[in-house]
């Protein structure tokens, strides 16, 4: 039996908050409203409405790595190799662009790169038996050559299509901005609404109308909040709702598919997974291919904000770890099983608000790397303390 | 020594599963040598025997986990073949094993279904394995498999396995056997690891079995349990029958003579 809710300590309620639905959730939460109130008041600047217009799109390419990450990493994997991935992926783009293949063409093409890059990786892991960190590392390495092959000797290929450029460039008008957001809050409202009057009918467990009515508050008034924030500047980007649809698109197929399930079963435990009949290899190919294609769309987003395609956008920068770390401060677990594509976005938030108010504030290179640093350790200790937390528990 | 208890009696139920001649080999190592067993429906068969007897063979040849040399499978006194995990459950034949292979990550229900979702009606443009899950549905099922087995400390089965007691875990790694359409339910030391309480709980679950009508294969060490769920024991010494007795008939002292010298006292025997 579990001790009742009196007699736990503070480290026991958190340990049980984290085992909740939105248990990985509100921490973060928490964290990234902390960095803005640090922020805000030390460097007022940060809490502008351009800022955030900038915060958003800056994070949006660590955001997207990271999502694809996640899923790896719930099967208790790793993928060193999604950032090379991107860049290869932006730099097939790239050449056939100035080849003269039209922009959606081009894109189909650098997505198709990234799914076959990904699964031959996830087919290498899977059949062959090498450790994910391995293949993956290998990954890392010969993509970044392969990049460089494909770029040719400049190691840069400006991209001007019009299509590439208005992923990253559009917004929309502050009216339509908000009858999205509105539709959104709606459609959330009534498919909850829907569930909880669909539960009651077949006599299963029903949320508290509290916890109800909080989730649609809380998911409107953060949905408000950014849609004005963001219509106060330039409008809501293009590019914040693709990032938001691909991420809803794959956290329901992560919650609530047979494939989902099957991706938080083989983290838990594989053996288990074998035993119910699940191919244990097939979901670690998919799981990978998924990830090339995550990394793919990470590869046209920043081609079209920089503008351009070079070796040291993708490769050479801090971009892999601050999408593993973004995935790792979101909560999901290193160890595998546990997490959620959702708070990749808010991982990928928090690293980019740190290095958005560190740059405002003026902080030197090495500052940044440390602070980085200090926030990715903090989350995975976390991750190791409730992990031990609820091994007790037995 | 009264050798004749070992005569398995006229008025033993008819027999479910039965297997004769079982016969299995590792290399030079014969693990089994002509073993005979059976369990009818409604009866706890204990299956005992120190270790190295041929206990855990004998479960997975049953489980189709490891295929039998030689032997013959009867179920309901029809020859059927027996020689993957496969043949087994359609069969319906479900095995507990020690580990359990539970995923401590997911919840209650999910763990129930498992492999086996239900899906909401509908949807058929997509794959099977894209196909929406029917939570309610998995959490209805679940319930009623849980409720069959009366796990009254189960508070919700939407608790993550992660935070669940030993007992529990058990009772739901068995609920998950016997959920899946099942008739014969082989447990495997399912008591081993657990305490007094959980020890009750699980024994509990075990007598809800038999009530049900399934047929249980019972393997322990522990021969007080023994003495209290099952209703006949079949004791197993270097891969071969000792004999079969009802529990009824029986004391724990034979019982442990027979495990460690066999029924012949005569000092060739002993190794």
């Amino acid at each position: 039996m579990m001790p009742s809710d009196s007699t736990l300590s503070i480290g026991q309620r958190f340990g049980r908050l984290r085992e909740t639905r939105f248990g990985a959730f509100v921490p973060v939460m928490l964290a990234l409203i902390a960095i803005w109130i640090y922020f805000g008041i030390a460097e007022p600047a940060f809490l502008s409405p351009r800022n955030f217009y900038f915060l958003f799109m800056q994070s949006a390419v660590v955001g997207t790595l990271a999502v694809g990450i996640t899923l790896v990493l719930l099967l208790g994997d790793i993928d060193l190799s999604a950032a090379a991935t991107a860049g290869v992926c932006a730099a097939v783009l790239a050449v056939l662009i100035v080849m003269g293949v039209p922009g959606p063409l081009a894109c189909l093409a650098a997505m198709a790169t990234g799914i076959v890059l990904g699964s031959v990786q996830g087919w290498l892991v899977a059949y062959v038996g090498i450790p994910s960190f391995v293949v993956t590392l290998a990954g890392l390495l010969g993509f970044q050559g392969l990049m460089l092959k494909i770029l040719g000797a400049q190691g840069a290929v400006n991209m001007r299509d019009p299509f590439v450029r208005s992923l990253t460039t559009v917004s929309l008008p502050p009216l339509l901005g908000w009858a999205v957001a509105i539709l959104c809050i709606i459609v959330f409202a009534v498919i909850v609404l829907r569930r909880q009057s669909q539960r009651r009918q077949r006599g299963v467990e029903v949320d508290s109308a509290l916890a109800l009515w909080g989730q649609i508050g809380f998911f409107a008034g953060i949905l408000l909040a950014v849609v004005m924030t963001l219509n106060s500047y330039k409008g809501v980007p293009l590019l914040v709702i693709l990032l938001v649809g691909l991420t809803a698109l794959l956290g329901w197929i992560t919650t609530s598919t047979p494939f989902g399930r099957s991706l938080y079963a083989v983290g838990g435990n594989a053996e288990s997974a074998r035993r119910v009949g699940m191919n244990v290899n097939y979901i670690r190919i998919a799981a990978f291919g998924i990830v090339g294609l995550m990394a793919a769309i990470a590869g046209i987003l920043g081609a079209s904000r920089y503008a351009s395609v070079s070796f040291n956008a993708f490769a050479g920068g801090p971009l892999l770890l601050e999408a593993i770390g973004a995935a790792v401060i979101g909560g999901t677990s290193l160890f595998g099983g546990r997490g959620s594509v959702w708070n990749a976005i808010l991982g990928a938030l928090v690293i980019g608000s740190l290095g958005n108010g560190l740059d405002l504030s003026g902080a030197s290179a090495a500052d940044k790397l440390m602070f980085s640093g200090a926030i990715l350790l903090l989350a995975v200790a976390i991750d190791a303390l409730s992990r031990a937390g609820s091994a007790q528990e037995r | 020594m009264n050798s004749t208890a070992a005569v398995v009696e006229p008025q033993a139920p008819p027999a479910h599963l039965k297997v004769t001649g079982i016969g299995k080999s590792f290399g030079g190592v014969e693990a089994l040598r002509g073993v005979d067993f059976e369990v009818a429906r409604g009866e706890v068969m204990a299956l005992v025997g120190d270790n190295g007897a041929g206990k855990s063979t004998l479960m997975k040849v049953l489980a189709g986990a490891i295929a039998a040399d030689q032997g013959r499978f009867q179920m309901e006194g029809k020859p059927v073949s027996v020689s993957t995990p496969l043949d087994a459950t359609s069969l319906g034949i479900q095995i507990v094993y020690q580990d359990l292979a539970l995923c401590e990550n997911l919840d209650v229900s999910a763990n129930l279904s498992l492999g086996a979702e239900p899906l909401k009606p509908g949807w058929t443009f997509l794959p099977r394995f894209l196909r929406p899950i029917d939570e309610m549905e998995m959490e209805v099922k679940a319930k009623a498999a849980i409720d069959r087995l009366q796990v009254r400390t189960l508070r919700s089965v939407r608790a993550k396995v992660g935070g669940l007691s030993g007992g529990q875990r058990q009772a739901i790694a068995i609920a998950r056997a016997v959920g899946a359409e099942s008739s014969v339910v082989l447990l495997d030391e399912p008591t081993a690891a657990l305490g007094v309480a959980q020890t009750r709980q699980v024994l509990d679950v075990v007598k809800r079995l038999r009530d049900t009508g399934h047929a249980v294969v019972y393997i322990s060490h522990n021969l007080r349990d023994i003495f209290e769920v099952a209703d006949r024991i079949c004791v197993l010494r270097h891969g071969m029958n000792v004999a079969t007795w009802r529990t009824a008939d029986t004391t724990p002292d034979e019982i442990v003579v027979a495990m460690t010298r066999g029924l012949d006292e005569g000092p060739d025997d002993a190794i």
